[in-house]
């Protein structure tokens, strides 16, 4: 399986976005055969996507409560997102999480994928497989599994670690253990399936690639550098913005493992849309956050796309 | 826009040819159904369900059918419900809920029903009833109300030598200090005198409850009063016992608690009617008493559950809900309800000889006196309570204590004027 | 390759790297799996142990009870029935539309390509919270609140899963399908004969990842089924929450190892093909 497009092929690899290509037929031709191909997926999407999101943006200039009436009030919303210091505090600790997350996951992913890529790995499928089993795990049972494991009490991990001469104390009320330990398990739970992501790109590399640089002397970090990457980028463009896109949602294991606290020090972007609209029947206001959340994902990854674009047309 | 709408009318349309045949009948002066939406899932659920069914059978005019949730996840289903106004007729919530759903018009107003004779509220627990009131109207009735108690392990206590339970604050951390084991003299008991959390869940009402102690408070008429000197002083009371006596362990929430007492980790917890059944379960000799007087009073801040009907009703359906009430709340099954569900009568009327034959409905009816309703009439309880969760975190964590309660102070003040 | 084949090579493929290698791979697969292990062996731990200090792995005692009281709370069978059909009809149908979706978008040069995909991209940006209500609503004007079709319909087709079809089909060899058009083969039978074939590792992956997304979610069974004979297994876990929002360690571990079982029985049936048909076969 791949994501990426090694040049040995014979045709010239697509941009991770767009990318053009001759097919057979006319313009008109090729609309109305794209159009059949597209139509059930877009009438599922348009409707049961597109349409929400539409009402949603809509609902986010007024003072709707999601039932009885409601008011428009043109951009009141959007003014409180970017003034009220509890968002503010939640856009930090979001940006704080996708941190934490997203290199963690990757990287973690990555080194794992590249030794049990080598076929001179023993157990090789047993490790895979075992790696992978986080991901079919929910978050709830993710997150209840992890607190138990480290409750200051009770705790398993602690208990052992205490053995061991560290002191872990009460890491989902610790001020600044806290978002550590709740990034920790989504990369605990999600790491498995960027892995089988990038085992998949790194079996498309031709191995000829590798052994002629051996033949010329080029050491392990050199070929990583000059071969692997160059040839992962559009799998690594894929991954990274889908784990940064996992990041700024950040939500189920945090509200069953902190809800938020100690003092609002977890409390992400997602939380507050929740809380706004679940808890305080603000659903004007959890919709215009969540249109601004949209909208900053969205420039997130295309600096990424176009970053990635960049590198692979510079290497190409 | 328009287009797209047309466009997606169509597309709704067709797929409602597909989906139909689920579509449920209208008012057709058949017998008026009711759904009734709570989250009693244990013993108590099955209580509610007889009486339930009870009513069903009472007559033939109504039939109420229930649907047993998470207290958690009536929140997160309500509104959805709501939205396409296809609520519950009733529904069952925590108490310091039904501000914010009555404030945005949810629910419908019953103060004509408390008028009515018939509807056997006259003898409400006018505590309770302070919950279920918005703008000095009734949106609710109550099915719960208790006062928060301490539940203690009776074994530990004699093993302490402790024959009598604590009837001050400063017998209390005395007591609790007696029964806080550090064995190997590590700095870390392995057994606590009492498990008091300082965020989330029960601490929501054990704080209220000491601030009371002390004649302080949080929020009386619609103002925010937590900044005061007798705050600060249950703060520094209190921070001292947890941090400097080490009673309690820091940075508990309130299931963090009941955990460390059903472990027999913590010779007293603070909490409801439930932690009598975590007890047996865990197989510990618990007994119950009122919290102990602050140096002002004695008070407690209560939990309550209460029941509403929301607009997505027919006149009809409102009438019939209302019966309802009446019938849930006739001496008969407030009895039943009281004894089956763990929870002390809400009439006031009942002595407590009626429900002797259950012990913790018993003692807890003793109480009943001591309990106040938490932030009756606050539409915005969730920043409310986050503010005094972050405010006593912060004091036990060491922070200064008047600093906490001004920024405390502006914060539920927000909360209170949005 | 056959197993003594693997091992003789093993042997001489033995270097200080390989044993470094490994036994962090050892390290790291123990912390992964130890939260597995923790709810197996906690299911199975009567309730005085699961909260005794020190607390220890294994179970003293084993104890069917957590087991059996959830087999007395809950409708489990019609449950995990439920969740089958629902992630199980998501995964098929989102199969099926996100190929063809995929196909056009990586295969077809047709006008507004770029804007589409960009737009089905954003669709992943918006927080599932922040669409609920208006979704909810136009389900229920469908009269689908408590069927199937509420659950599944919704996500019959998925922004996710057609990027990622897209990504993979982009990078199949051109040269396959210009052959079947010389002999005239129509669109349609490219993308069926020549395409699908070839894509069944992208295909078994994202429906392994569509049916766990599925089987675990929570949210959306919960809100769209009120009737708990409509609910999945995930959502009526929620339902062994206990008194004062307690929830016994012992039996939501139980739940917990109700609930992933079928997913990891379902895992190891596919990982064969899964796991090893990605990494040794790769793409043709």
């Amino acid at each position: 399986m791949s994501l990426h497009h090694p040049p040995t092929r014979r045709y010239r690899p697509p941009a991770p976005l767009g990318g053009r290509r001759r097919a057979a037929g006319g313009r008109p031709l090729r609309n109305a055969k794209a159009a059949a191909f597209l139509a059930p997926a877009l009438i599922i999407l348009g409707l049961f996507v597109i349409w929400p999101m539409l009402s949603a943006l809509r609902l986010s200039f007024t003072d709707a409560s999601g039932f009885g009436r409601e008011e428009w009030i043109g951009l009141e919303n959007y003014i409180e997102v970017f003034t009220d210091p509890d968002i503010l505090n939640a856009v930090g600790n979001t940006l704080l999480y996708t941190v934490l997350f997203t290199p963690t996951a990757v990287a973690a992913a990555l080194g794992l994928a590249l030794l049990l890529n080598s076929p001179h790995m023993p157990f090789r499928s047993f490790f895979r497989t075992a790696l992978f089993i986080p991901f079919v795990i929910s978050f709830a049972v993710a997150a209840f599994a992890w607190s138990y494991l480290i409750d200051p009490q009770v705790g398993l991990l602690n208990y052992w670690l205490r053995g061991a001469g560290i002191e872990l104390g009460n890491v989902l009320e610790d001020p600044t253990l806290a978002m550590p330990a709740v990034a920790f398990v989504a990369v605990w739970k999600l790491f498995g399936f960027y892995f089988v992501i990038f085992l998949a790109g790194l079996q498309d590399i031709p191995s000829s690639l590798y052994e002629a640089a051996r033949v010329d002397g080029a050491r392990a970090w050199s070929r990583f550098r000059h071969i692997t990457l160059p040839l992962l980028s559009n799998t690594m463009a894929f991954v990274l913005v889908f784990a940064m896109i996992a990041a700024l949602q950040a939500f189920d294991q945090i509200y069953v493992m902190t809800g938020g606290g100690p003092y609002g020090n977890t409390q992400t972007v997602v939380m507050e849309i929740y809380e706004s609209g679940f808890r305080k029947l603000d659903v004007g206001f959890a919709s215009a956050l969540s249109y601004v959340l949209l909208i900053a994902t969205l420039l997130l990854s295309l600096v990424q796309f176009v970053f990635f674009g960049r590198r692979e047309k510079e290497l190409s | 826009m328009t287009r797209m709408r047309t466009l997606l009318g169509a597309g709704a349309a067709a797929l409602t040819l597909i989906g139909a045949g689920c579509s449920g009948g209208g008012d057709d002066g058949g017998p008026v159904e009711l759904t009734f939406w709570h989250g009693y899932t244990e013993a108590d659920g099955d209580v509610l369900e007889e009486i339930v069914d009870d009513f069903n059978a009472s007559q033939n005019d109504i039939t109420i059918s229930t649907e047993v949730k998470t207290w958690d996840s009536i929140d997160d289903t309500l509104l959805t419900a709501l939205s396409a106004g296809e609520g519950p007729n009733i529904v069952a919530m925590p108490a310091e809920r039904l501000p914010v759903y009555a404030s945005k018009g949810a629910f419908a107003p019953l103060d004509d029903f408390y008028a009515d004779e018939s509807s056997n509220t006259a003898n409400l627990n006018p505590n309770a009833v302070a919950m279920e009131e918005i703008d000095g109207e009734k949106y609710g009735v109550p099915s719960g109300f208790v006062p928060l108690a301490v539940y203690y392990n009776t074994a530990l206590f004699e093993e302490a030598g402790i024959g009598e339970f604590p009837r001050t604050w400063d017998e209390w951390v005395q007591a609790a200090e007696q029964l806080t084991v550090d064995e190997d003299g590590d700095g870390t008991p392995e057994q606590y005198g009492i498990a008091l959390p300082d965020h989330a869940t029960v601490a929501n009402g054990l704080w209220p409850s000491l601030f009371y102690g002390n004649g302080g408070g949080i929020v009386e008429d619609g103002e925010a009063v937590v900044d005061s000197q007798e705050n600060a002083e249950t703060l520094e009371f209190w921070r001292s016992a947890i941090v400097g006596d080490r009673i309690s362990p820091t940075g508990l929430d309130g299931i963090g608690s009941d955990e460390l007492f059903s472990g027999g980790k913590a010779a007293m917890t603070v909490g409801g009617p439930w932690m009598a059944s975590i007890a047996t379960e865990n197989d510990i000799d618990y007994a119950i008493a009122p919290l102990p007087a602050g140096p002002a009073e004695q008070a407690a801040s209560a939990i309550g559950i209460s029941m509403a009907t929301t607009v997505d009703s027919s006149d009809a359906e409102l009438a019939a809900a209302e019966e309802f009430f009446a019938f849930f709340l006739n001496e008969e099954n407030s009895v039943k309800w009281s004894l089956g569900s763990g929870w002390p009568p809400l009439r006031t009327d009942i002595p407590a000889e009626a429900v002797a034959e259950n012990p913790v409905v018993a003692s807890l009816t003793e109480m009943s006196d001591l309990g106040r309703p938490l932030l009756p009439g606050v539409v915005n309880s969730v920043d409310v309570l986050t503010a005094v969760d972050e405010l006593t975190q912060k004091a036990i964590a060491g922070e200064d204590v008047d600093t906490l309660l001004g920024e405390a102070q502006t914060e539920i003040q927000d909360a209170l004027d949005d | 390759m056959s197993a003594l084949a693997t091992s003789r090579r093993r042997l001489r493929d033995i270097t200080p790297g390989t044993v470094i290698a490994t036994l962090a791979l050892v390290v790291v697969s123990a912390v992964v799996l130890l939260p597995i292990a923790i709810i197996v062996f906690t299911a199975f731990k009567p309730v005085a142990e699961v909260n005794a200090f020190p607390p220890s792995l294994l179970p003293g005692t084993w104890t069917l009870d957590n087991l059996q009281q959830i087999t007395s709370e809950l409708p489990f069978f019609r449950l995990i029935a439920n969740s089958f059909v629902f992630a199980g009809g998501v995964t098929a149908c989102a199969l099926v539309f996100d190929s063809l979706a995929a196909y056009a978008l990586a295969r077809i040069d047709f006008t507004g390509r770029r804007f589409l995909l960009i737009t089905i991209i954003a669709t992943l940006m918006i927080p599932f919270q922040a669409t609920l209500i208006p979704l909810y609503q136009l389900v229920s004007d469908l009269g689908w609140v408590n069927t199937y079709a509420a659950l599944i319909v919704p996500r019959a087709a998925d922004a996710f899963g057609i990027f990622f079809l897209r990504q993979f089909f982009l990078s199949l060899p051109r040269d396959l399908d210009a052959a079947a058009r010389m002999d005239g083969a129509s669109e349609f039978r490219v993308f069926r004969s020549v395409v699908l074939p070839n894509a069944m590792p992208a295909l078994l992956t994202l429906g392994l990842f569509t049916f766990v997304n599925n089987w675990n979610d929570l949210l959306w069974p919960l809100v769209f089924t009120t009737d708990s004979e409509m609910g999945t297994i995930t959502s009526g876990l929620t339902l062994l929450t206990g008194p004062g929002g307690i929830v016994p360690h012992g039996v939501m571990m139980a739940g917990s190892l109700i609930a992933i079982l079928p997913l990891v029985i379902a895992f190891l049936f596919v990982q064969r093909r899964f796991i090893e048909n990605i990494a040794t076969t790769g793409l043709k």
